[in-house]
């Protein structure tokens, strides 16, 4: 059976289990558990098995394939180099003639020695420079809960906004797209809860929750969100009665949107009102007459006039978000329960540096927090909600057709794509292709012919097992960096953060996988098994020489057989390959290749470790 | 929005269409068909100014039937001087008119033996003190409406949309000063030739197709940077550089004389000074090298582009910085101490950067990537890899108050770690401390010889304060600068470390500076006095000593930016604040009849509002889009607008004409039409519509 029959086998075999490629991770955890995708409430060792396995075949396919292309590459050969794409360019010229995979870059004609040279040279920059990029992205799995109480879990990684991972969560849950929906973090310790906003980095706020959160990420519809732009004179003409906002016309609010929004820079509603502030520290309210302004919130000190110049600054909004209180009337003894805060996103737990401040009732409230959003975020907020529109507008369209064509993610321009992770929904169709092609470990991703639109899901092939091998034995080598994430993470667990050099701080998370199993080998960049990095930086300020042979290249072949294995014989296999796998391929290209400053080396030992590990223990 | 600018019926808009949209000549409509023609000849005097003051008015011998044309020629003749006279024109003192339509004839015109005319060029030098504070002179057209003079000195100075600005009658400087002013520089621009300037404007008005013009406006053509006639000489090219570079902070005493209004009422009273843009500079009393300052009138600045509107771009700036050092606009402390550090580090970077570059080409360049790719690996080896590694001392908290103990510390990355001493730093660090995020204050004092950073760290369980004391002033910069960039997650190997570290030392300079020496110091580049940033309130609150580490404070958010970006930022910060945009006028409400209560009336870009003067609060908001129509009654010199929902107002102005009211209103509606789906083309004929009223005619 050759591997396309292999893939289609696989992809017959997948709807039936699981109606979406969505990891619906309630019950089915074992059977499901492809690679990265995994719940962490359930075991996580099982997590850090599918994970890794999947990691680990990404890599060394990933390797193999960098390796294959540097060869091609040094002897001359008119062998395309795979276009510019960047880490996941690795695509062994074998696989590459059975999949049906963007064509090579056509350059088949022969072009002279010099133009391929250069070519080359400049793909090779390209690479570097984009492996670079990528051996120090973060990335996490999250999980979120949805309003029925079951929960997705999927990777995010730094480079990906909260538009795109909305975007993932449309095409997971078949919701309405609707531009309320909205990604929230929630704190139960502090009661608290904050939508972040579309152009947010999401990985960014989650890591600074501590290691023990109990905070939560939810997925649902939030009306105040955008309320702004639905019924802009309930902000911007408060003042006014009831009856006269009610009457305002649809070519008022444009008006009014346009005034506000679309200035050299957002106005923001000049917001004043009597306001409860609970003291720092202390438990008593007090009242003060707080006044909203572009720079900040200040307050009209006791006896003096309301005029700019005598008014005290309260709090400036650089280093602060603002966050919806619950039942701070239990908590705090508020006089309402229409309390939001402000802190600092890093903070926590209860501190005299969290602001909270009472309202009189939810209109107030709403005016205040959202006040304090277009303060902070200015037109950006208004940007969002266009592309939140444009967004639900064109899945309205989508939702009846079977086969989606995936909507391209908004990527960023370099090839590099963290967030795969929306392809999975429309998995269906494509995952087949995948399936096929995943023998081969990396495809160019960067411009995918329509029909293939989905980032290969090879790791998921590739169990780790045979893989594992190989790999095992260069693990040894190296016995640099960190252990693999201990399972024993809230709702996310960080991804070994990749550390731009073996920089000394590894965030609080490695501290503790340290602690757990494996013993922090001292940290040497040099053993990194994939090739140092830094010649090929060093050269490219000149002619940039060849990029070094990939260390320990797991060979291709093993990987190949051994994907092929593991689909036919296990359940397991079935699931389509979550794309997430595309983005653990990343890292590890950006070890392979280049590996920045050796982070990506980091990732690859951390992982191979794991695995040994692993296997060591049955 | 359906206003009307209702008013009077308007027999005058023909004319405007017609040949030149001079907009004095209507009542001899009517005038020239009453009479018969009378043929007798009779003797026409006509003052030549050019003949000298002295000089007898030049008798002519005319029919009423001789058109203006032929007077004009039969006075050069007789005065038998050879020049240039194309400029020249009559003008009708009693009448207050000029005599533009050459081809009317004298009885047309209605014009008697009595008349006294006098023939003079249309253009004349004025002086023209710009939002910068400095005073042109150059030469303004007299003859046409002002909003056409406008747009002449406009093009003249390279100023795109000059709807957006008006002349201003300037406050009356007191005697003493008058001295003072003859010593004034003025830059003289009155050798530039009319072609380039408002002639052209001329030119292109008395054929409609303004195109020329227009597509001259939107999208001037520039040699060396500037446009062709500044380009001439040197001393053009001073002048242009005044334009488009921002001024030097003022010396705080200079900011300390001015005038400045404090109250509603006062700044009320400025607004009475506009000139009326439908009549000409002669017909509102400006002679001959009169002072008129040309201001931004209308807050709707639209389409600004930094690469074309280099000098609109700076004056903006100019006078929006003057506006907040002149409590013009009220602000709070914190902005104004933004407002300074951005003054600061403009007047420093356009030092640096004498013209305005465009930003720096796109990255996607593979050369310039792999350029900063080559620093960005240089840096990390080297400085970012073993940088600072000094012993300074630190203290975890305020309280203790013997805290301070000596470590070694070392800076990596955005983290700093410190160890027992330099011997055991290769080891593990006693603690390492990540600044991503975390806020730096200065704690300095130069007398005492302290360096005091001071850190507050985010944790989750609150913010960790953390203070470092430093050895001297050149460790206290590196690390200062070390902490600034990596609380904004950036690492030592960035390229700003170098200049935050100098612009650290140049604040630290300021503190220096002996705070007595208040005499007139020239600003030099390194030592600006902080006063001079900031309005004379601050000046008596805060020394210098106090006034510099907040400003630094401020600072530390916007040294980053391009100049074009710091300006456009300031002018960002300044149309934010909440009084942004209000021009005030004093009025009398007819509702009250009894009461006789003088209010205030805030005009908006886009509303109307009533200001109680007791509280100085906002009564009432009326939007522009509401409004059904406004109107004037002018022989009673009252505005009556008509909102909807039957909301009706009427109001007689104190401190302003009601034409000036009734301009503002007009000229905001105006504004609000501009869009870029439209021709860039400025609707002259829908302005003056708007904002002319029956005077136009």
């Amino acid at each position: 059976m050759d591997l396309l029959t292999q893939s289609l086998e696989q992809e017959t075999a997948a709807p039936t289990s699981l109606p979406t490629t969505t990891t619906t991770t309630t019950n089915n955890n074992k059977e499901v558990n492809f690679s990265i995708f995994t719940d962490l409430n359930e075991s996580l060792h099982e997590l850090e098995d599918t994970d890794l396995d999947a990691l680990m075949a990404d890599l060394v396919a990933d390797l193999n394939a960098t390796e294959e292309k540097l060869a091609a590459e040094i002897q001359g050969l008119k062998v395309p180099s795979p276009p510019p794409t960047g880490s996941n360019v690795s695509t062994p010229a074998s696989s590459s003639a059975s999949s049906p995979l963007p064509p090579p870059p056509p350059q088949s004609t022969k072009p002279t020695k010099e133009e391929i040279e250069a070519q080359m040279k400049a793909d090779k920059i390209k690479l570097a420079l984009e492996k670079l990029k990528e051996a120090k992205v973060k990335k996490l799995v999250v999980k979120v809960l949805l309003n029925d109480g079951s929960s997705k879990t999927l990777m995010v990684d730094e480079r990906q906004n909260v538009r795109e991972v909305l975007d993932n969560l449309f095409e997971k849950t078949h919701c309405d797209c609707n531009v309320d929906w909205s990604l929230c973090e929630t704190n139960p310790e502090l009661q608290l809860e904050r939508a972040f906003e579309d152009h947010e980095n999401l990985v960014e706020p989650l890591l600074a929750w501590t290691r023990d959160s109990e905070n939560k990420i939810l997925f649902k519809e939030r009306g105040e969100k955008y309320e702004v732009f639905k019924n802009p004179q309930t902000f911007y003409l408060w003042k006014k009665d009831n009856k006269a906002l009610k009457a305002i016309k649809d070519k008022d609010k444009e008006i009014l949107i346009k005034e506000n929004f679309c200035g050299t820079s957002a106005i923001v509603p000049d917001l004043e009102a009597v306001l409860h502030l609970k003291e720092d520290g202390k438990k008593s309210w007090r009242q003060r007459l707080f006044q909203l302004r572009a720079s900040g919130i200040y307050y009209v000190p006791k006896g003096k006039t309301k005029s700019s110049r005598d008014l005290v600054c309260f709090l400036q909004f650089d280093n602060v978000n603002v966050y919806y209180g619950k039942d701070f009337k239990g908590k705090y003894k508020a006089p309402t329960d229409f309390c939001f805060l402000l802190k600092h996103p890093q903070i926590q737990k209860d501190s005299q540096y969290i602001k909270y401040l009472c309202c009189d009732d939810a209109c107030t409230m709403n005016l205040w927090v959202t006040g304090i959003r277009i303060a902070k975020y200015g037109a950006s907020l208004y940007e969002n909600f266009k592309t939140a529109e444009k967004r639900a507008a064109v899945s309205s369209v989508w939702t009846n057709l079977p086969p989606p064509p995936p909507p391209p993610p908004p990527l960023p321009s370099t090839s590099t794509f963290p967030p795969s992770p929306p392809e999975p929904v429309f998995a269906p169709p494509p995952p087949p292709l995948a399936a096929k092609s995943s023998p081969k470990p990396a495809f160019p991703q960067q411009h995918p012919p329509p029909n293939f639109p989905l980032p290969p899901p090879p790791a998921m092939d590739f169990p780790p097992p045979p893989p594992l091998p190989p790999i095992a034995d260069h693990s040894e080598a190296p016995p640099d960096f960190l252990p693999p994430p201990p399972p024993s993470f809230g709702s996310l667990s960080p991804l070994p953060p990749l550390p731009g050099k073996s920089l000394p701080p590894p965030p609080p998370p490695c501290f503790r996988r340290m602690d757990q199993s494996l013993p922090p080998p001292p940290p040497d960049p040099g053993f990194l098994p994939p090739p140092p990095p830094q010649p090929m930086f060093t050269g490219a300020g000149a002619p940039p020489p060849p990029p070094p042979p990939p260390p320990p290249p797991p060979p291709a072949p093993t990987a190949a057989p051994s994907a092929a294995v593991r689909p036919s014989g296990s359940v397991r296999k079935m699931p389509p390959p979550p794309p997430k796998r595309t983005t653990p391929t990343l890292p590890a290209g950006g070890g392979g290749g280049g590996g920045g400053e050796g982070g990506g080396g980091d990732f690859m030992s951390e992982l191979m470790k794991a695995m040994q590990k692993k296997r060591s223990v049955p | 929005m359906c206003v009307s600018p209702a008013l009077f019926s308007f027999p005058g808009v023909c004319l405007l269409h017609s040949v030149r949209p001079v907009s004095f000549a209507p009542r001899s409509l009517s005038l020239s068909s009453s009479r018969s023609p009378r043929m007798a000849g009779w003797d026409l005097s006509v003052t030549v100014e050019d003949l000298g003051p002295d000089a007898p008015p030049v008798t002519l011998s005319v029919t009423s039937d001789l058109h203006v044309g032929g007077v004009i020629l039969r006075l050069v003749e007789k005065t038998q001087i050879k020049r240039d006279w194309s400029d020249h024109a009559i003008w009708w003192e009693q009448k207050q008119r000029w005599l533009l339509r050459t081809s009317w004839t004298l009885e047309k015109y209605g014009i008697h033996a009595d008349a006294r005319l006098l023939y003079m060029p249309q253009h004349k030098p004025l002086k023209l003190g710009l939002p910068n504070g400095i005073t042109l002179r150059l030469h303004a057209c007299f003859s046409s409406p002002v909003f056409q003079t406008l747009m002449g000195i406009c093009r003249m100075l390279n100023i795109r949309h000059p709807e957006e600005l008006s002349l201003l009658r300037p406050l009356e400087e007191k005697k003493k000063k008058k001295d003072k002013d003859s010593a004034e520089e003025i830059y003289d621009l009155t050798e530039v030739p009319r072609s380039s300037g408002t002639l052209i404007t001329l030119h292109s008005l008395s054929r409609p197709d303004m195109h020329t013009y227009e597509e001259w406006l939107s999208r001037p053509c520039l040699y060396n940077g500037m446009p062709a006639h500044f380009a001439d000489s040197p001393k053009m090219e001073a002048i242009y550089k005044m334009l488009s570079v921002t001024q030097p902070p003022p010396a705080p005493e200079v900011v300390a004389k001015q005038y400045r209004p404090a109250s509603v009422v006062d700044k009320a009273h400025i607004n009475g000074r506009w000139l009326d843009s439908s009549r000409c500079l002669i017909q509102q009393g400006i002679r001959e090298n009169d002072r008129l300052w040309l201001r931004f009138k209308y807050f709707a600045f639209y389409d600004i582009e930094p690469k074309y509107d280099v000098v609109r771009l700076t004056q903006l700036y100019e006078q929006a910085r003057w506006s907040i050092l002149l409590e013009d606009i009220d602000c709070t402390e914190e902005e104004m101490m933004l407002f300074g550090a951005l003054q600061y580090h403009i007047s420093k970077v356009s030092q640096s950067e004498p013209k305005l570059l465009s930003s720096s080409a796109a990255m996607d360049d593979l050369e310039s990537a792999l350029q900063s790719l080559e620093v960005k690996m240089d840096g990390e080896s080297s400085s970012a890899s073993e940088m600072l590694h000094v012993t300074i001392c630190f203290r975890p908290k305020k309280l203790t108050l013997k805290g301070y103990k000596q470590y070694w510390f070392k800076f990596q990355d955005t983290s700093i770690s410190y160890y027992k001493s330099k011997e055991e730093s290769i080891g593990e660090p006693i603690q390492q401390i990540n600044l991503r995020g975390c806020e730096v204050a200065p704690d300095v004092n130069m007398a005492a010889q302290k360096f005091l950073i001071r850190l507050l760290i985010p944790a989750p369980e609150g913010m960790n304060e953390v203070y470092l004391r430093c050895e001297n002033e050149q460790q206290y910069a590196q690390w200062m600068a070390a902490c600034r960039l990596a609380s904004k997650g950036k690492s030592l190997a960035d390229s700003s470390f170098q200049s935050e570290i100098k612009s650290i030392h140049s604040f630290l300079a300021m503190q220096r500076t002996n705070p007595s020496s208040h005499g007139n110091t020239p600003a030099n580049d390194e030592s600006i006095n902080t006063h001079s940033l900031v309005s004379p309130r601050y000046h008596k609150k805060y020394k210098t000593k106090q006034l510099t580490p907040r400003i630094l404070d401020a600072y530390q958010n916007v040294a980053q930016l391009s100049l074009t970006d710091a300006l456009t930022r300031f002018l960002q910060i300044w149309q934010a604040l909440p009084d942004f945009g209000l021009s005030y006028i004093t009025f009398l409400t007819n509702r009250f009849k009894g009461s006789r209560k003088d209010e205030v009336l805030g005009i908006a870009p886009n509303r109307l509002i009533r200001i109680d003067l007791g509280v100085g609060d906002v009564v009432k908001t009326w939007r522009y889009n509401n409004m059904k129509q406004w109107n004037v009654n002018w022989d009673i010199r009252q505005m009556a607008i008509e909102f909807e929902g039957n909301v009706n107002i009427a109001f007689s102005c104190v401190t302003a004409d009601c034409k000036i009211v009734h301009e503002f209103i007009g000229g905001y509606i105006f504004m609000s039409t501009r869009s870029r789906e439209k021709s860039d083309t400025l609707n002259e004929e829908l302005f003056h519509k708007l904002t002319g009223g029956h005077e136009a005619l």
